[in-house]
């Protein structure tokens, strides 16, 4: 008895010394507080691993532009929910005193972290959200991507199918803010060429039930078939559209993410699916090369477009430190200074728009062989047309 | 829908459906004799998928893969009942509840540990990787069709377990009066270990035979849990008889809401347990 | 007397004790001020479940739809830019929900055990889908709440709900109007059939009392007290997003309100301290948080028989 209620004492004791200590620790010297909120456990974790890897690997390399100064990670798990998103954030800003945050994977969380950081102290960087609203009517001068838009990797695909002399697109996804502005943008340049969209398909999000659409598609017989899937979706839609036959038979096309991090889980179902991408994993650019090698070399396997994002906040982050000589106390002129870095991404060097999103080139990439081939670049340095951003 | 569509979806539906009794089978099996929630279901059948991911890498065979896979997921089933459902026997519903709440979190992060977050597949064992030609263009994965015959074949086996072997009659006479069970000098101890290790295995090899056709990634069994839980309240809880119709009906609905009105399509399967329960507020099959 | 026993009395006098005094020595500190805020704000809604799970005997699996609700609600009956008075909105958000916990309430009652979970889980996701699809009310990602409400009562305003510090003692008072009304409900007529019915049904409608009346009342009550959480959590980071009503949500609020002890209503309280400060705690230590935590739950279930009231009862109750 007595001890269960020495047990129960000391985790409310370890509890109250957590609290109060960790909010000792932020004073010592003059460090960077880099926070990272990313989702760590759940459906969304890989992601969210990738992202950090990237990040660490990248501040590593570039230690000697922090001039000296150390730098302090504090890694809060998201799991992707947004109902912790603006108390987490708050723990960044006002706990941790962070001086970026970088973070997150999922949209929703997006937004309740941009409820509570726009405007303040802190410099937030989205890794992976592509959500339109956060570099749109959301834009604030303290937050910036390094990832992309949704409308951008989907945007260019139009084009790419009226060059292939598809006139007739299915069109699938997830019923959320990404799908749907992905196939909204495919829909803009598509139709603008003449293209029709026989069917678009929007399903529940994250159902994966995709066996009875897959069927409509075989029933359907278009010229092609667009799509926007991540993850275990984008896993299991590229091997339920082989295993009903229609691979080689209906071209496959989709927003790169059908095919990042999941070629390996996909196998040969995914040979042939053509994608857009503002990153492949063989893109013949020195950087990418350098960086794939670092990575493995520190994480034992190679990385992927989320651990790209990642890495790329992460250089960004050193190359605004070493233009202050590593002070990272006024926010503004990192500001200034970020405006205008031109990052040496393993994607190839980009700038960022007035709304702080990437300029980049969007790659047209074919499967071969399990890997993203390289075959144009489908959009040069294509730009998100911000729209609703007053920056 | 053309004639030939409609058949298509037919078969897309039943094959579903079959597969979710295979899940629910377990489910409702372990509450009708136990009285037991196991919250935790849905945890088996993602523990099956990944450890028959794990060993198919390791030996390269689907089938020695899927077998050990089933046999620990028993193993598993034993060890879990001894030391951790069968502390609750005596105590309110709630509290199983909590306990194999507790157990997701615990499996969720181990599988986080042993095996890492990133999506895994599992590829169509050689000898049934082909497909039965249909049309022109598409044709239906054979696969799909073993799927359907294995989930027949374990839904006829566990109906000859329970109306023609002892054990059965065990299970029977234990769900309808325990206490008398007991007086009979029948071990009702080891009876309710044999039963949940039996309900979690059957959860463990739908997610052996899910695996080639779905992505394992985390949270997998979360996913599947509710659908489960619609199934199996839908059929009565506690009727396998009821499962198996419930989840034929759950299969064939989804599939064609999904295509008809594919927005809508995940709430049609709670509309549809609605009515049922507005009707039969205890499911179809109730006992 | 509203509370009987000796371990309430002394837990709540020292919790509210705590509770008035924590701000000065967070003083600094707008997230620990935040976070013990959004501690209470979800007590709010556990002692809500608490009620209905524990002294109504209704199992709901649902019970997060009504808390989703109080934000949208007063997202949806605000205009945007907007200042409007917390007081009467707070009225008009809890009204509709009453309404909507009516509808829903004359509908699952009709069901009991186990369906009834189901069918309570089963409408809160539609809920969630019902927002989750929708363009208009943000879909998946939500949407802000730009103005936070003034809180004048006649003309004299004293509490400034853009101040961390004002916006606890606001959630604070939501604690203590809960628990109080929850109690007097209980202590009352009404309360001791509440207590009846869910003992012995059969035998209450025996005695000629429509229970299905008296727990469509109690589900109503409990709803809009829940609703009345949702409110707070929406305005206090001025967001609201469908996962708030999601069964995971519900499920968490009822882990916390078993762990506190079923039934007991201050256990609630208890319950959702210890759950948030354990997994502040585990976080904090290691990235495999969720291992600890679902073994602490584990831990606690099979030792803890009542919960943690259970536990503080079997020591201080002589």
């Amino acid at each position: 008895m007595s001890r269960i209620k020495f047990l129960a004492s000391t985790v409310l004791a370890t509890t109250l010394t957590a609290g109060l200590s960790s909010s000792a620790l932020a004073a010592t010297g003059d460090p960077v507080r880099i926070g990272l909120m990313l989702p760590f456990s759940g459906i969304y974790a890989q992601l969210g691993e990738a992202g950090r890897d990237g990040l660490k690997l990248a501040l590593k390399e570039h230690a000697s532009e922090l001039h000296g100064s150390p730098v302090e990670f504090i890694e809060l798990d998201t799991e992707a929910k947004p109902s912790r998103a603006p108390e987490l954030a708050s723990s960044m800003l006002n706990q941790h005193k962070a001086d970026f945050v970088v973070g997150p994977v999922h949209s929703g969380v997006a937004m309740g972290m941009i409820k509570m950081l726009r405007g303040k102290d802190t410099i937030m960087i989205i890794p992976n959200a592509g959500s339109a609203a956060a570099t749109g009517p959301l834009c604030s001068p303290n937050v910036f991507r390094t990832s992309f838009s949704s409308w951008q990797p989907s945007y260019p695909m139009g084009k790419v199918a009226l060059e292939k002399g598809y006139k007739k697109v299915y069109a699938i996804s997830w019923n959320y803010g990404m799908g749907r502005e992905s196939l909204d943008a495919f829909k803009e340049s598509f139709t603008a060429g003449g293209g029709e969209i026989i069917e678009e398909v929007l399903l529940p999000f994250p159902s994966t039930n995709f066996q009875s659409h897959v069927s409509v598609i075989a029933d359907k017989n278009p010229d092609a078939v667009f799509t926007f899937f991540a993850g275990g979706g984008a896993v299991k839609f590229v091997k339920d559209y082989d295993a009903m036959g229609l691979r080689g038979k209906i071209p496959l096309l989709g927003s790169g993410f059908l095919t990042e991090g999941t070629l390996q889980a996909q196998g040969e179902a995914a040979e042939g699916v053509i994608t857009g991408l503002h990153y492949a994993e063989e893109l013949d650019v020195p950087k990418n090369r350098e960086f794939r090698e670092a990575f493995n070399t520190e994480y034992g396997h190679y990385p992927d477009i989320y651990a790209v994002q990642g890495y790329d906040a992460g250089q960004a982050i050193a190359s605004t430190l070493d233009q202050l000589n590593g002070d990272i106390s006024d926010k503004q002129a990192a500001i200034a200074i970020m405006e205008k870095l031109t990052i040496d991404s393993p994607r190839g060097k980009f700038t960022f728009s007035k709304a702080h999103n990437p300029i980049q080139n969007i790659y047209l990439r074919e499967v071969k062989d399990g890997v993203n081939v390289v075959q144009s670049i489908a959009a040069e340095a294509l730009e998100d047309p911000a729209r609703g951003c007053k920056l | 829908m053309s004639t030939e569509l409609f058949f298509v979806q037919l078969i897309n539906g039943v094959q579903y459906g079959l597969l979710l009794f295979l899940i629910a089978s377990g489910l409702t099996l372990v509450f009708g004799v136990m009285g037991i929630l196991n919250l935790a279901h849905g945890s088996m059948y993602m523990v099956g998928a990944y450890l028959v991911w794990y060993f198919v890498a390791v030996t390269g065979s689907f089938t020695v893969a899927a077998i050990l896979s089933a046999v620990i997921a028993l193993g598993l089933g034993i060890l879990i009942e001894r030391m951790l459902i069968q502390r609750l026997y005596n105590r309110n519903h709630l509290d199983q509840v909590l306990l194999t709440i507790g157990m997701i979190f615990v499996f969720n992060s181990l599988q986080s540990i042993l095996w890492g977050n990133d999506p895994y597949g599992v590829a169509v064992p050689e000898a049934l990787s082909g497909s039965v030609p249909f049309t022109d263009n598409s044709s239906y994965p054979i696969y799909r069709i073993f799927a359907a015959v294995i989930c027949i074949a374990i839904a006829a086996a566990l109906y000859f377990l329970v109306s023609k072997t002892r054990l059965g009659m065990l299970i029977r006479a234990g769900e309808s009066n325990r206490e008398m069970v007991e007086a009979l000098g029948v071990n009702i101890k080891s009876l309710y270990t044999i039963v949940f290790a039996i309900g979690v295995m059957l959860a463990a090899i739908s997610g052996i035979i899910a695996a080639p056709m779905s992505s394992i990634v985390p949270g997998m069994g979360e996913s599947v849990l509710i659908t489960c839980f619609v199934v199996v309240v839908i059929g009565g809880m506690g009727s396998i008889k009821g499962a198996f119709v419930g989840a034929l009906l759950v299969g064939i609905i989804s599939t064609f809401a999904a295509v008809l009105i594919p927005t809508m399509s995940n709430m049609i399967i709670y509309i549809f347990m609605i009515l049922v329960l507005l009707v039969k507020p205890q499911g179809l099959f109730a006992k | 007397m509203i509370f009987e026993k000796r371990t309430e009395r002394i837990f709540l006098a020292i919790f509210f004790l705590i509770a008035l005094c924590i701000p000065l020595f967070l003083e600094d500190n707008s997230f620990f001020v935040g976070k013990v805020t959004t501690i209470l704000i979800l007590a709010v809604f556990v002692m809500s479940l608490d009620f209905l799970v524990g002294r109504v005997g209704l199992v709901t699996l649902g019970h997060a739809l009504f808390y989703g609700l109080g934000g949208y609600l007063f997202v949806i009956l605000t205009p945007e830019y907007e200042v409007v008075n917390f007081w009467i909105y707070a009225f008009y958000v809890m009204g509709v929900s009453a309404l909507i916990a009516l509808v829903i309430g004359a509908v699952v009652l009709r069901t009991s055990g186990i369906y009834f979970i189901m069918i309570t889980l089963a409408i809160s996701q539609m809920g969630y889908y019902f927002f989750f699809d929708s363009l208009e009310f943000g879909g998946g990602d939500g949407l802000f709440i730009f103005m936070k409400p003034e809180t004048s009562i006649f003309g004299l305003n004293f509490l400034n709900l853009d101040n961390p510090t004002h916006f606890y003692y606001l959630a604070l008072l939501g604690v203590l109007i809960t628990l109080l009304t929850i109690k007097i409900v209980l202590r009352s007529r009404f309360g001791r059939i509440i207590e009846a019915t869910r003992l012995n049904p059969e035998r209450t409608e025996a005695l000629g009392y429509n229970i299905f009346a008296f727990r469509l009342i109690s589900y109503v009550i409990g709803s809009t007290l829940a609703a009345y959480a949702g409110l707070l959590f929406a305005l206090q980071y001025g967001y609201v997003n469908p996962q708030f009503m999601t069964w995971e949500m519900s499920g968490t609020a009822l882990v916390m309100s078993i762990l506190g002890g079923m039934g007991t209503i201050y256990g609630a309280i208890l319950g959702t301290i210890t759950y948030e400060g354990l997994q502040y705690f585990f976080e904090h230590v290691s990235e495999d948080w969720k291992l600890f935590m679902g073994g602490a739950i584990i831990l606690m279930v099979l030792l803890l028989r009542k919960g943690l009231a259970g536990y503080l009862e079997k020591l201080l109750e002589k």
